[in-house]
């Protein structure tokens, strides 16, 4: 079964909700569901956010600050860093989805300054020296007129702003496989601690990658079982 | 006699003869502002020279000639009249129909000439000393019944008025509305901060107060005040809690478009950080600074961690860039330095050296803040010598018609009686139980007893002195009544115990959703503080986690990119912090999480109440102190008995003798880490001298700890 739109704003909750009681989450704002004409109903921030910004010419310092003063993301998390979940729907169908990552260009700062920021050993890897923080974004696009094959595959993933890496992605991420994404691979100690108190969801969106897309270097999304992620972490924590 | 309020002026020589007339003329009253006000109007600042506020005499505004010449002064004078005219009228309570109650007469005082009575006329005074008193007795005015209402006006050099959201409340008796009529009486400034802002010292001023008593706002102020009178000045403002950086720009641009009617110059007004990075002018400091402009290597806080230990980086910095600056460079006009207390006195000595020749430094700082007993050296001793080894800094009593150099703001506004003093009970543990090693329930004292006076305090009971019983409570002077009248002590401040961490949670979140729901508080008058930094970010998870759920949201003051800003701007999200970045700010209802943390803990007493003495003082109004377990409950017990004590101070002085033993027991300094590394060594050296003569075989000792002795060793060599 496929997400509806509810499930997906569910899950953002949840999401949201349990990272903020592990204390990973700094602020928060909650997802807004919204009824637009035509059967389009999407899951957004609040009104005054400034996310056109995102794809302006301008250096990332610009940019990251302007997204956290207008307070465009769903979550701040405790190193600075802002995640935006955004879906619109049509006619109960995904249309669009908007994930993106933008860690703080400020990370510098809080390496000369680890003890103010740094309370648990937990957090290691975003003070690490040689870190280059740089935002990503799973963008997703069904619309014709965008789509291009190969060259603007439907399901792609954008690496630090640059302007034509979509590296295909084989179908739409849920909130729960993005931010999981996330923890993973940018904040894997905390992860390995905390991944049993973050609920699973498993169901996913079907695959929309081409046969072409898929001769050239390309993500899947894997079909996942109950309960998979935590056995994994178990199995490489050795346990 | 005459109350002279010496401001800043550059007009020095007339504005001291005048001040000196005044001096030798007791037979005036009222106030005399010497470079203050400064009106806004259309065409930018208008500096008064000076201004008598006299209850027979009315206004007299005083339009100074430094030299001889006179130029256009009729027209100047008209000019003054208008435009203070102009700013008063805008006050209903000074007016009667349409017109101005208080008559404003204006003289030119022009010392420096001796024929002043040749251009003198009915309608345009010109005076020197030899005609002033003659010309002052011809005004008259029998309104004194808005005397005060005057001087109040005079002096309200600018409401404080937060820029927050606009506070609309239903219920008359709803917590929200007490804190508006809270808000709404202390957004004036009282007399005492007002001449604080004011007098301006050529040379080092030190403004003293308790956490509450308006230091930060007289000192942004202060440079506002001095930035009106002296666009071109270079005037850095600084401090150490990154939180204050968005308060004091805020107060100091508010108070600048009020005076002026123009915004700040922000080229020449600085609101920068003590420490200071390499970067943009956000990041900019007085340390950086001073390294910058000096050629001295610049030390992060880490290299200066490694370099001078832990709780000795900034003045371990500080001093060697003092010791490596060859000759200084004078930067600043004035330096301003806000929470002195939390800054090592090397870095005053960094200010000094970084000042101009007139050496205009104005600090402040709480005595109490940290409550150790060490508080900063007297400026004296701060400063250093001449090479001739005369203080270079010297403080002289309070002399009439000079400015000030030592003030101090004894009123607290921020915290009432009962929870000030709660506070204070518990940081020294005036009512904790004796422990075994001391014989003492106190955990520090000041050496000097005269402290308790000067923070507001009056003995009520036995004597203030070493080894003496003595009774210790605050006048309504100094903690004025409204700020208690307003709710019940019940509700002022509560102490609750709770079996697990899990109940705590709850009622934390639901008083949380009361206060929204049914006390019309907003989310920005709430802050939930955790007294342990360590474990804030997990203690303070759950609660947030409950809140969200029920709809409420809340950010934790982190380590983010804004550190300088502590509220939420859209004043929706209630604030969770840990004790170090609660510092300096205040809210309305303030929630003490995990309590049990500030009863006792080994070696260092002293920190962890301090840490509750600082966020029981961040309450404008109520308090809850929550935890778990035995250590809250003897919390809980010591309260009561402040409570039982009518919220006074009952204790026996500690001798000079009892101090010492309590210092070295509960002290946040590090001397008792130090003598045990010290007795330690000694110990190991014997060791290494029975083991060399063989007093001692190596098969003595255990072999496991022979292992991890090699083990150590070998580590050090890689």
């Amino acid at each position: 079964m496929m997400p509806t739109i509810k499930e997906v704003r569910n899950q953002v909750e949840k999401i949201t909700s349990e990272l903020i009681g592990l204390s990973m989450c700094d602020h928060q704002n909650f997802p807004a569901l919204r009824e637009l004409n035509n059967g389009l109903k999407e899951i957004g921030l609040k009104q005054g956010c400034n996310l056109s910004i995102a794809l302006k010419n301008m250096p990332y310092k610009e940019i990251y600050d302007e997204l956290n003063r207008t307070q465009s993301y769903n979550i701040r998390m405790l190193d600075g860093a802002l995640i935006q979940i955004m879906y619109e729907f049509k006619d109960e169908l995904i249309r669009t989805h908007h994930l993106a990552f933008f860690p703080s260009p400020y990370l510098e700062e809080f390496q000369n300054n680890p003890d103010v920021y740094l309370e648990d050993e937990i957090y290691s890897e975003v003070v690490m020296k040689s870190l280059v923080p740089f935002p990503i974004r799973f963008d997703y696009d069904s619309n014709d007129a965008v789509v291009k094959d190969v060259d603007h595959p439907m399901s792609h993933l954008t690496l630090g702003q640059y302007r034509n890496c979509r590296i295909p992605v084989g179908a739409p991420l849920t909130p729960y496989y993005f931010i999981s994404f996330i923890l993973r691979n940018f904040y894997h100690t905390a992860y390995e601690k905390y991944c049993d108190g973050i609920t699973e969801f498993v169901e996913g969106f079907s695959e929309t990658i081409t046969d072409n897309e898929k001769q050239v270097l390309h993500l899947t999304v894997p079909f996942i079982k109950h309960g998979i992620f935590r056995r994994l972490s178990n199995k490489i924590r050795g346990s | 006699m005459v109350n002279i309020v010496h401001g800043t002026t550059k007009k020095p020589v007339s504005s001291n003869r005048l001040a000196d007339f005044f001096i030798n003329s007791p037979q005036y009253d009222g106030y005399l502002y010497i470079g203050y006000p400064i009106i806004g109007t259309a065409e930018g600042p208008y500096p008064i020279d000076a201004l008598w506020v006299s209850k027979e005499k009315g206004l007299v505004v005083f339009n100074l000639i430094e030299g001889r010449d006179l130029g256009e002064f009729k027209e100047t004078q008209d000019d003054s009249a208008n435009k203070l005219d102009a700013k008063l009228r805008s006050n209903k309570s000074l007016m009667k129909g349409r017109s101005l109650e208080v008559p404003i007469s204006v003289i030119t005082f022009a010392p420096a000439r001796a024929d002043v009575t040749v251009h003198d006329d009915d309608n345009y005074k010109l005076c020197n000393e030899n005609n002033l008193l003659e010309t002052l007795d011809k005004f008259s005015w029998d309104g004194p019944e808005i005397f005060n209402q005057l001087v109040s006006v005079i002096q309200s050099i600018s409401t404080i008025r937060k820029g927050k959201k606009k506070r609309e409340v239903q219920s008359e008796d709803s917590k929200g509305a007490k804190l508006k009529s809270l808000e709404e009486s202390i957004a004036t400034l009282d007399n005492l901060q007002g001449e604080a802002v004011i007098e301006t010292v050529e040379g080092v001023q030190r403004i003293r107060g308790l956490a509450g008593s308006g230091k930060t706002i007289v000192l942004a102020l202060k440079a506002a005040y001095l930035h009106a009178q002296h666009p071109d000045w270079k005037i850095a403002i600084t401090f150490s809690t990154r939180s204050l950086k968005g308060q004091l720009r805020q107060l100091i641009n508010t108070f600048t478009i009020e005076q002026t009617n123009e915004e700040p110059d922000w080229e020449n007004i600085n609101v920068i950080h003590a420490w200071g990075a390499p970067g943009d002018n956000d990041r900019n400091g007085i340390y950086y600074t001073f390294c910058k402009i000096h050629g001295i290597e610049y030390y992060d806080f880490t290299a200066a961690k490694n370099a001078f230990g832990r709780n000795r980086e900034f003045e371990g910095a500080c001093n060697k860039a003092l010791r490596e600056f060859k000759s200084s460079i004078g930067l600043y006009d004035v330096i301003l330095v806000d929470e002195a207390q939390d800054l090592h006195p090397s870095f005053l000595r960094l200010c000094y050296e970084l000042l101009k020749p007139e050496k205009r430094l104005v600090y402040a700082y709480d005595e109490l803040q940290n409550l150790s007993s060490r508080s900063l050296p007297s400026p004296e001793a701060i400063f250093g010598n001449n090479p001739d080894d005369t203080p270079r800094v010297r403080f002289y009593p309070a002399q009439s018609g000079e400015p000030q150099q030592d003030i101090i703001l004894e009123k607290c506004y921020r915290n009432s009686r009962p929870v000030l003093v709660t506070a204070h009970a518990l940081g020294f543990g005036i009512y904790r139980q004796p422990d075994a090693v001391t014989g003492l329930g106190l955990v520090q004292m000041f050496d000097q007893n005269k402290l308790w006076l000067d923070v507001g305090y009056r003995v009520d009971e036995g004597k203030l002195a070493d080894g003496c019983d003595v009774t210790l409570a605050r006048t309504e002077e100094s903690s004025p009544k409204f700020l208690e009248n307003h709710s019940t002590i019940d509700d002022l401040i509560q102490f609750h115990c709770f079996d697990t961490i899990e109940e705590q949670n709850v009622w934390v979140a639901k008083s949380i959703r009361d206060n929204l729901s049914n006390d019309e508080l907003r989310a920005d008058d709430i802050v939930v503080i955790n007294p342990d930094p360590i474990t804030t970010r997990d203690a303070v998870g759950p609660i947030r986690e409950i809140l969200f759920n029920a709809g409420i949201n809340s950010h934790l003051a982190g380590v983010d990119t804004s550190p300088d800003i502590f509220f939420d701007t859209d004043h929706n999200s209630v604030a969770f912090t840990g004790i170090y970045r609660a510092k300096g700010n205040e809210a309305g209802m303030v929630y003490i999480i995990n309590g049990q943390d500030c009863y006792s803990s080994f070696p260092n007493m002293a920190s962890v109440r301090n840490r509750i003495f600082t966020a029981i003082t961040r309450s404008k109004a109520w308090v809850r102190v929550i935890g778990v377990g035995e250590g809250m409950k003897k919390l809980a017990l010591e309260f009561e008995l402040v409570k039982k004590n009518n919220f006074k101070l009952a204790f026996h002085y500690p001798t000079e003798v009892e101090r010492k033993k309590i210092n070295i027991v509960n002290s946040d300094t590090s001397d008792y880490e130090k003598k045990r590394t010290r007795t330690k060594k000694g110990e190991f050296d014997l060791l290494l001298k029975d083991l060399e003569s063989g007093k001692v075989l190596i098969e003595d000792l255990s072999a496991e700890k022979v292992e991890r002795l090699k083990f150590l060793l070998n580590k050090r060599k890689k």
